[in-house]
C-alpha cells in the first residue's frame, strides 16, 4: 500500500510518501504565501520520485498549521497525532515525544500501546519556538545554523530572562554591550529556550524514552542544553523535521484499511 | 440519522426580555425616583434591597461580559482603561467596564449611568480595587464586604468568621442609610434574603438535570441563563423565570429533548469562557461532543450540598428546612452562611477543594473529559487551575488546555484553540461527525 | 561594616540549618509579611520569609499558571529544588491569591510537618477586622502548641513581642542614618539589613544593627550620594537592581516594600492586657499591603510622608509582572506622588531583571531628577 503524509507548516511543508510502511521519498519547501499551490507542487514532486502517480496512493493525511488548505488528502489529523504516530514508529519505546518547530512547541506523551494521553502546547509564545532562536541569531550576528554550535564552545551559565523573546532580544544586545563572549551568549540563547520547553513539557511529565522532532531538533546547541535542563539524554529523530509527516501518512494508511 | 431528538428552548425570549430590562431598568431608574448602585456579580445583593422595591444594581462582571460580546465596543474600552495607564494584565472584566466608564459610554446606548454608590464584596485580590477605581473616578460613595475568612468545611465550626462578616454586613446597612438618606426595612432584606436562596438553590436544580443523558442544556444556552444569578440573586422575577426554566428543563429531560443531537461525548469547561468565541462550543458538536457545564456555571450561582446518597444535589433553602428569619441579625447570618456555601468560593482558598468538586462533577455528570480554559482575564478563577489540571489527570481524567481572555479578545486565538479541540478529540479517538 | 548582613542574606540556608542544631528549636517558613512572628518567637521558632533566588527554572510550570506574579513562582522553585529541605513547618497568612498558590502548590508538593493557612482580614479598615484576627490568631496559636506540644504563655508572647518591638527600634534607629545630605549606608547596605532580618534570629539581628549603629555616627562614605530615591512596590530584594541604580549616581534612602518598610514600621502595643488582641492590632493597623488596602487609599500619604521625611528625590515603582494589588495602585499612586512634585520611574520586574535596557532608563531618570535641582 502507498501513501503520503503532507505536513504543512508554519515556515515549511514536508512530505513522505510511504510504501509498506518504508519510506521511498521525501520532500520539503519553504511554505511561502500559497501553501495549498507549494503543497500540491510538492506533493506532486515527491510522488514522481516514488515513480507513483497520485491515483496509485490509498489516501493522504495532511497535518500542521495548514492542514485544512490540502485539497487532494483523505484525511486531516493534527501535529499532535502525527508527532506521536512518527516517533512510535521510528522508536516503539518512546514515551515522550518534544516538538520544536518554527512557531511553536509541543510534548506529547504516549503509552507503550502507542495512545496519546496528554499533551501540552506552548501558548503563543515565541520564546519556546524556532522563530526564537531566528531572531536571537539575529541579534548576535550569525547565521542560524551557526548559533547551535557556538554554543558548544562555552560552558558558562550567563542568566536568562526566559519569559519573553523581546526582553530577551535587549538582553542579549546588553549582553554583547558587556563584551560577554559570543559563545557564551550563544548558550544563554540555548539554555533560554531550552528551559521554556522543558517548562512545558513537565506539565505532562517527563518520561524515557524522549525523542525530540522538529526542525529545532536540528540545532545541537539546543539539544544540549536540553539534556542539561531534563538530566537526562534525548534522542534525535533523524531527519527530525519529516516525523510529523511519517506519522501523517502512518495515519492514511491505518486509515485505509 | 440524529441519535437524539433536539428542540429549541422556549425560554428564550423571556430571558433575553428580562435582560434587556435590568439593564433599562438601571439606566432610567433615577427617572423615577429609585437608587441605582454598581457591584460585583458576588456582592451580597439581597441588603440593597432593604432600601425599597425601587432599587436597581449593575454588576461589573456580565455587564463587562456583555462589553466583551460587543468586540468593537470592547477594544475601544481596553484601550480608553490603558490610555489611563492602567496594566493590559489586569482583570479583562475591569479593564472593559472601567473603559465604559471613562468613555462615559454605556453598552446597552447613552452614556454610562451614574450609580448612586459602589456595593461590593472582597474573595479576589481585584474585586475591593475594581470598584475603589469607580467611586473616585465617579466620586460615589463605596463598601465593600470582605468574605475571604475561608472554606466554607471550616466556617461551620468557627462561627467568629460568619460573625465578622455579619458585622460587616450591619456597618453596610448605617452605610447605606446614610449615604441615601433612607429608612431601612428589615422586612425587606428578609424577602430578598429568602429569593436568593430560593433562586440559587433552583439554578441547581437546573444543572442537575443535566446529569442525564442526552443533556437537556449545553453550556453555551446555561451561560444565557445562569447570568440571571450573577445580574441578582434576591430579585423576585429571577427567581421566578428560574422556576419557570426548571419546569421547562425537567420536560425536555422526561421527553428525552438533548441539546445535542449526536451527543456521545461529554465534557466540562472550566472557568468564565472567552465570551467573543463562544461558537468554540458549537465546534465540539462536529464531533458528537457537548459541554454539559462547568464548576462555573454550576456553582458561581448555584447552591449545593451532598445529600444523603453522596451525591451532590440542590442546597436546601432555609424555608424548606422550616428554619424562620426573622430579624435583621438573622437574615444577615442566613446570607452570610448561605453564601459562603455556594461551590465556586471555596477553591480560592485550595485547589485540592477545586479538585474534588471537578472529579465529583467529572463522576456524577458522566464526562469522558474536561476543558480548562487558562483564563488570563481572571486571576481569581483560574488560582489553581494548573493544580486542578494535575488532579484531573492523575484521577484518569483527559484534560486538555486552551490559554485566552474572557473579555480581552486579543488574547486569544480562534484558529489555535480549534486545532487544539481536534487534537483533543483524536486523543479521545473521536472523528468528526460533521464538517466543519 | 555591614559584612555579617551581607553574608546572612547571601547564605540564609546555611544559617537556618545552623541555627537549628544549634538550639533544636523549629524553623518555619513565612509566605508573606503579615504572619505574626510574634507567636513563632514565643513558641522558640524560627519565621523565616520564603522568598525566591532570581535564577531562572523551569519547575513550576505544572503548578502555576503563566499569569501569575514572577515572585510567587519563584518561591514555589525553591521549594520544589528543596532548597527550603530544613522547613518544620509553612504558614501563609492570606494577602493576595498569587502567593497563595506558591504556598498551595508547595504544600503539596514539599513535606513538611506542619502547614497552616491563616485567614486574615483584607478589609483592615473595618472595625470587625481587629476581633475578627484576633480569634483567627488564637487558633493559630492554638494550631502552633499543638504542634510543638508546649503552651505559649503570656510570659512568651510577652517576649515575642518584645524580641520583635526591639528589632523594629532598632531597624528604625537604623533608618534614621539614611535621612540628611550624607546617608551613613547604601540602599544595597539597608537592603541586605532589612531582608535579612526576614529570616535571622531576630535577637542576634537586633544585637548586629546595635553594632553598627555604635561605629555608623564615625562613618565615612567612599562614595557619592548623589541622587537620593525611593523604591516603592511590592516585594524586593533583588541586589543587583539596586546595585546597578547606586552605581549610576544615586543612593537609594527608603522604601515601602512588604520586605522593607512595611515589615518593620509599626510595632506592637506591649501594654495590652490581651496579648493576641495587641498582635491583631498591630497587623491591622500596619503599613498595608494595596491588596488590603481599601476603600480608603492609606498607603499613599504614609508613603508621601516617608519620601518627604527622608527627603527624596524620586521614586522608582517597583511592579512585578501581573501583580494585580499592586497594579490597582500604581496609576493612582504615580499621579498622586507627581502632584507632590515626586518624579517618578516606573519599572516592570521579572524574575530576573533585564539590567542593560533598565540601566538606560534609570540614567534617564536621573538625568531629569538632576535637572530639576537646578531650578
Amino acid at each position: 500500500m502507498i501513501t503520503a503524509g503532507v505536513d504543512v507548516g508554519a515556515k515549511t511543508v514536508k512530505i513522505v510518501v510511504l510504501r509498506d510502511r518504508e519510506v521511498v521519498a521525501t520532500a520539503k519547501d519553504l511554505s511561502g504565501f500559497d501553501q495549498a499551490k507549494v503543497a500540491s507542487e510538492l506533493l506532486a514532486q515527491a510522488l514522481e520520485k516514488a515513480n507513483v502517480t497520485q491515483g496509485d496512493l490509498a489516501g493522504i493525511c495532511s497535518t500542521g498549521a495548514g492542514r485544512k488548505i490540502v485539497s487532494e488528502a483523505t484525511h486531516s489529523v493534527t501535529e499532535v497525532s502525527a508527532g506521536a504516530k512518527g516517533s512510535l514508529f521510528i522508536n516503539p519505546d518512546v514515551r515522550t515525544v518534544i516538538d520544536v518547530g518554527a512557531e511553536e512547541g509541543r510534548a506529547i506523551r504516549c503509552t507503550e500501546k502507542g495512545k496519546v494521553e496528554d499533551f501540552a502546547v506552548n501558548e503563543k509564545c515565541a520564546a519556546g519556538s524556532g522563530a526564537f532562536t531566528e531572531s536571537m541569531a539575529r541579534a548576535l550576528e550569525v547565521d542560524v545554523a551557526e548559533l547551535g554550535k557556538l554554543s558548544l564552545g562555552s560552558d558558562a551559565s550567563v542568566p536568562m530572562n526566559a519569559q519573553c523573546a523581546v526582553f530577551a532580544e535587549s538582553e542579549v544586545v546588553s549582553l554583547l554591550h558587556a563584551e560577554t563572549p559570543k559563545q557564551d551568549i550563544s548558550k544563554a540563547i540555548h539554555d533560554a529556550i531550552a528551559s521554556r520547553i522543558t517548562s512545558m513539557a513537565r506539565r505532562i511529565g517527563l518520561n524515557k524514552e524522549v525523542l525530540v522532532i522538529g526542525g529545532v531538533a536540528l540545532n545541537v546547541g539546543f539539544i544540549r542544553s536540553l539534556n542539561e535542563a531534563i538530566e537526562m539524554d534525548v534522542i534525535v529523530a533523524d531527519d527530525p523535521e519529516f516525523v510529523n509527516a511519517l506519522g501523517a501518512a502512518l495515519i492514511a494508511a491505518e486509515r485505509a484499511n | 440519522m440524529a441519535k437524539y431528538k433536539t428542540e429549541p428552548l422556549k425560554c428564550w425570549a423571556k430571558a433575553k426580555e428580562l435582560r434587556d430590562k435590568y439593564y433599562q431598568d438601571y439606566a432610567t431608574a433615577h427617572e423615577r425616583g429609585g437608587i441605582r448602585w454598581t457591584g460585583g456579580a458576588w456582592s451580597f445583593d439581597a441588603i440593597p434591597y432593604g432600601l425599597g422595591d425601587d432599587v436597581y444594581p449593575i454588576t461589573g462582571e456580565p455587564y463587562a461580559a456583555s462589553i466583551a460580546f460587543n468586540k468593537e465596543f470592547s477594544l475601544k474600552c481596553m484601550e480608553a482603561t490603558e490610555a489611563k495607564g492602567w496594566a493590559r494584565d489586569l482583570c479583562s472584566y475591569m479593564r472593559n467596564y472601567w473603559g465604559s466608564m471613562y468613555l462615559n459610554k454605556y453598552n446597552f446606548g447613552g452614556p454610562y449611568p451614574k450609580p448612586t454608590f459602589a456595593f461590593q464584596d472582597h474573595i479576589c485580590c481585584s474585586h475591593a480595587k475594581w470598584y475603589q477605581v469607580v467611586a473616585e473616578h465617579e466620586d460615589i460613595p463605596y463598601f465593600n464586604i470582605d468574605v475571604s475568612v475561608g472554606p466554607y468545611h471550616l466556617i461551620k465550626d468557627n462561627p467568629q468568621k460568619i460573625k465578622y462578616i455579619v458585622d460587616q454586613m450591619h456597618e453596610s446597612i448605617e452605610f447605606l442609610e446614610k449615604v441615601t438618606g433612607r429608612e431601612y426595612n428589615d422586612d425587606k432584606l428578609i424577602e430578598a434574603v429568602k429569593t436568593d436562596m430560593r433562586s440559587t438553590s433552583t439554578w441547581a436544580k437546573i444543572c442537575e438535570l443535566n446529569k442525564n443523558v442526552p443533556a437537556p442544556l449545553e453550556e453555551k444556552s446555561m451561560y444565557s441563563f445562569y447570568v440571571f444569578g450573577t445580574l441578582s440573586k434576591a430579585k423576585k422575577e429571577f427567581a421566578d423565570f428560574y422556576d419557570e426554566l426548571y419546569d421547562e428543563v425537567k420536560d425536555r429531560v422526561d421527553r428525552g429533548i438533548a441539546a445535542v443531537a449526536n451527543e456521545r461525548c461529554r465534557l466540562m469547561s472550566d472557568t468564565q469562557p472567552p465570551w467573543g468565541f463562544l461558537k468554540v462550543f458549537r465546534y465540539l458538536e462536529k464531533y458528537g461532543a457537548i459541554s454539559v457545564g462547568s464548576l462555573y456555571t454550576f456553582g458561581l450561582v448555584g447552591n449545593w450540598e451532598v445529600k444523603k446518597d453522596g451525591t451532590w444535589g440542590a442546597r436546601e433553602t432555609y424555608m424548606e428546612k422550616g428554619i424562620e428569619i426573622n430579624t435583621r441579625d438573622e437574615a444577615l447570618t442566613a446570607l452570610a452562611d448561605w453564601t459562603l456555601s455556594r461551590p465556586e468560593w471555596q477553591h480560592f482558598y485550595d485547589p485540592g477543594l477545586k479538585t474534588e468538586m471537578m472529579l465529583r462533577i467529572a463522576k456524577e455528570w458522566k464526562l469522558t473529559g474536561v476543558m480548562l480554559h487558562l483564563n488570563r482575564g481572571c486571576e481569581g478563577l483560574s488560582t489553581g487551575i494548573m493544580e486542578n489540571r494535575l488532579g484531573l489527570v492523575e484521577s484518569g481524567i483527559p484534560v486538555m488546555t486552551f490559554e485566552g481572555n474572557m473579555g480581552d479578545e486579543r488574547e486569544f486565538d480562534l484558529g489555535r484553540t480549534m486545532t487544539r479541540i481536534d487534537s483533543f478529540m483524536e486523543t479521545l479517538d473521536l472523528e468528526p461527525i460533521s464538517a466543519d | 561594616m555591614f559584612s555579617k548582613f551581607e553574608e546572612w542574606y547571601r547564605d540564609r540556608h546555611d544559617y537556618a540549618r545552623a541555627w537549628k542544631e544549634k538550639s533544636s528549636g523549629k524553623v518555619f517558613g513565612c509566605f508573606c509579611s503579615y504572619v505574626p512572628e510574634e507567636i513563632l518567637v514565643a513558641a522558640n521558632i524560627l519565621p523565616v520569609r520564603v522568598l525566591g533566588s532570581h535564577e531562572p527554572q523551569d519547575v513550576t510550570e505544572p503548578h502555576l499558571f503563566g499569569m501569575f506574579c514572577p515572585f510567587c513562582r519563584d518561591v514555589l522553585a525553591q521549594g520544589l529544588k528543596g532548597r527550603y529541605e530544613y522547613l518544620d513547618g509553612i504558614t501563609l497568612a492570606q494577602s493576595c491569591i498569587h502567593l497563595r498558590q506558591a504556598y498551595r502548590s508547595w504544600e503539596q508538593h514539599v513535606d513538611q510537618p506542619f502547614s497552616y493557612y491563616l485567614p486574615h482580614p483584607m478589609s483592615v479598615q473595618s472595625p470587625a477586622a481587629v476581633p475578627y484576627l484576633r480569634e483567627e490568631l488564637e487558633n493559630y496559636k492554638k494550631a502552633v502548641e499543638e504542634f510543638t506540644g508546649s503552651k505559649i504563655t503570656n510570659d512568651d508572647l510577652d517576649r515575642g513581642i518584645r524580641i520583635l518591638n526591639e528589632n523594629r527600634e532598632a531597624m528604625h534607629e537604623l533608618y534614621k542614618h539614611r535621612i540628611g545630605p550624607e546617608p551613613k549606608l547604601s540602599g544595597k547596605e539597608a537592603m541586605w539589613v532589612t531582608v535579612s532580618s526576614t529570616w535571622i534570629d531576630k535577637e542576634e539581628h537586633t544585637a548586629e544593627i546595635r553594632r553598627v549603629l555604635k561605629l555608623i555616627e564615625e562613618r565615612e562614605m567612599d562614595r557619592e550620594c548623589g541622587a537620593k530615591l525611593m523604591f516603592v512596590g511590592s516585594e524586593n530584594d533583588d541586589i543587583e537592581f539596586i546595585n546597578m541604580v547606586e552605581s549610576v549616581g544615586a543612593t537609594v534612602v527608603v522604601d515601602d516594600h512588604c520586605t522593607g518598610t512595611r515589615y518593620f514600621w509599626n510595632s506592637t502595643a506591649d501594654d495590652m492586657n490581651d496579648r493576641i488582641e495587641a498582635i491583631a492590632k498591630r497587623y491591622v493597623e500596619r503599613p498595608a499591603c494595596p491588596s488590603k488596602d481599601h476603600p480608603v487609599r492609606t498607603r499613599f500619604p504614609h508613603i508621601l510622608k516617608l519620601a518627604k521625611d527622608f527627603d527624596v528625590q524620586g521614586v522608582i515603582l517597583i511592579q512585578q509582572k501581573f501583580c494585580d494589588p499592586h497594579e490597582a495602585d500604581m496609576v493612582p499612586l504615580r499621579k498622586y506622588l507627581e502632584e507632590n512634585d515626586i518624579p517618578c520611574l516606573f519599572l516592570e520586574f521579572d524574575v530576573t531583571v533585564p539590567l542593560g535596557p533598565f540601566r538606560i532608563r534609570v540614567e534617564a531618570f536621573l538625568e531629569m531628577v538632576g535637572e530639576e535641582d537646578l531650578f
